[in-house]
């Protein structure tokens, strides 16, 4: 692996956990608006969309160090008929430009609220566009342990468990910084709302971890069915990156499935100081497994050929 | 492409002495680490036990020189996000440096590891075919530089006409995945692509 891999690891993780986040926020906001009124919607939900911004601007900020020569940058949607990485680029920008003009409109509360929906979906399409478009980058015939439906179940399966844990640490801040304020006629309501949601949050990191479970050895034997590439690609995977393959499921575990589960139960008991503690763990243990994989995704990929 | 220019290699002429690939690089100026013509040696066969000693059996060397296939399908093109590489009529393959965006999303596709990054100028730099010196009626560097006259070039159906169209002495990768504009002629040795029997002895010099 290069330097120039290592800033592709720290770009596509926060890119996928902020459309991961983007996408769910929109469910949540969905839910506490049947589940309240829209104002108690937006008490919930509009701190952690702002939170989305610095994360996709930081991910944007790492993929220049991707290029070796980023004063060339603005050439990079040249050749949308057939590079992945172009269109990847544009989904980029079109999601990160759409992404905005909705915070902002929604922050400040201007147009109307079908109007901001519109918005946030066609945020949300160009969101599942951008991760799709990159998975698509990897699909490639000299790299088999890219070319695989592994890497577009894994990039989506990091959007969507990181976006829901960061989402829930987002949740129990802006939680606590509304219990501070004097007016806190809502509280109850907030509550109640949020210890659904972490439940859910937890319920559907479970779920992800079990996807990653079954996928893992399937993409192992995958690659140890395939071509001479391939199997060195499994043996750097296996032996010598085998510890910190050996650390990333130990940790996605942990945090997902352990902590996964204590968050569901203490969300489920109400008892929200634990649940808010819970929610950061699972978070940080989750984070630095999904930056370990995604170095794994980089470290391990061994071109056919010569 | 009717015109399509190829090289060929008689792999029963070359020695392996990479005159080929110092003559590339000195002709071009090359920088350190990026190497245009590399020359791959592939060995096998073993050592068996006959009575008191050792005898090699079947053991076997070759070599493979190979640069930038000018792919008749070339994957470099279709995933350069920034459309710095094009191909010309005569099908040469061309990085545009001022228009490279330095993502070596090229080096990933390319099976036969053509496109080297200059890690200096932060861009991709690649074997042009010496296509200067073929417009100007010379001969390209490697052609020309070669002690044993194993490396020559011209229009792909020529050389196809003339020594048939075998492309993928291993390790090189099946020709379907780009269609590259190269004909080899194998030695009674040479394996073909995918084989296991032989071993890459020089994977730190390509
Ligand atoms: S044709 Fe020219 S540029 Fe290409 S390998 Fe030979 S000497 Fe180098
Ligand atoms: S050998 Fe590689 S760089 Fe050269 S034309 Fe073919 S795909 Fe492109
Ligand atoms: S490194 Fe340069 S030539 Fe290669 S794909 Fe990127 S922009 Fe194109």
């Amino acid at each position: 692996m290069n330097t120039q891999e290592l800033a592709l690891v720290f770009y596509t993780i926060l890119v996928q956990m902020s459309v991961g986040a983007f996408v769910i926020l929109g469910f949540v906001h969905l839910y506490a608006e049947r589940k309240s009124d829209q104002k108690n919607a937006d008490e919930m939900s509009d701190r952690a969309l702002l939170a989305i911004g610095p994360v996709v601007v930081l991910g944007v900020l790492a993929s220049l160090f991707h290029l070796g020569n980023p004063a060339n940058a603005f050439r990079a949607v040249s050749n949308l008929g057939t590079s992945w990485l172009s269109r990847e680029i544009l989904f980029t920008l079109l999601f990160v430009g759409t992404g905005a003009v909705f915070a902002v409109l929604q922050w400040r509360k201007i147009g109307s609220f079908r109007l901001r929906q519109m918005i946030a979906l066609a945020a949300a399409v160009l969101g599942v566009a951008v991760v799709y478009s990159m998975s698509s980058i990897y699909q490639l015939t000299s790299q088999p342990a890219w070319d695989s439906l592994a890497t577009p179940i894994n990039f989506f399966s990091t959007a969507f468990l990181l976006g829901a844990l960061v989402l829930g640490v987002a949740f129990v801040i802006n939680y606590s910084y509304l219990q501070g304020k004097k007016d806190r006629a809502n509280i109850d309501i907030q509550s109640e709302m949020l210890r659904k949601v972490l439940q859910w949050i937890a319920l559907s990191s479970i779920a992800l971890l079990g996807l990653q479970l079954v996928v893992m050895p399937l993409f192992v034997s995958q690659l140890s069915a395939g071509n001479a590439a391939a199997l060195e690609s499994a043996g750097k995977l296996t032996s010598e990156y085998g510890w910190i393959f050996a650390v990333r499921l130990v940790l996605v575990a942990l945090g997902a499935g352990v902590f996964g589960l204590f968050l569901y139960r203490n969300a489920l008991l109400n008892n929200q100081r634990m649940m808010a503690n819970y929610a950061f763990v699972a978070f940080a243990l989750v984070l630095v497994a999904e930056l370990l994989g995604r170095y794994l995704f980089y470290a391990m990929h061994v071109r056919i050929g010569i | 492409m009717a015109n399509q220019l190829g090289f060929y290699v008689d792999m029963s002429r070359c020695t392996g002495c990479k005159a080929c690939q110092v003559s590339c690089k000195t002709v071009n100026q090359l920088p350190l680490g990026v190497t245009w013509r590399r020359v791959v040696e592939v060995d096998g066969g073993e050592w068996i036990q006959d009575g008191e000693q050792y005898v090699p059996s079947n053991v076997f060397a070759y070599f493979v020189s190979a640069a930038c296939m000018h792919c008749e399908n070339p994957l470099c093109i279709q995933v350069c996000p920034a459309a710095a590489i094009t191909k010309r009529d005569d099908g040469i393959v061309l990085i545009d440096q001022d228009k490279c965006i330095g993502c070596r999303y090229c080096e990933w596709a390319c099976p036969y590891g053509a496109p080297q990054f200059d890690a200096d100028r932060g861009v991709m730099s690649k074997c042009h075919f010496c296509y200067e010196r073929i417009d100007g009626g010379e001969k390209p560097a490697c052609v020309e530089g070669c002690t044993y006259r194993a490396i020559d070039f011209g229009p792909l159906d020529e050389l196809r006409a003339k020594y048939g169209d075998f492309a993928s002495p291993a390790p090189l990768p099946e020709a379907s995945i780009t269609s590259p504009s190269i004909v080899y002629s194998p030695t009674s040795h040479t394996l073909a692509e995918g084989s296991p029997m032989g071993e890459v002895m020089n994977r730190e010099e390509l």
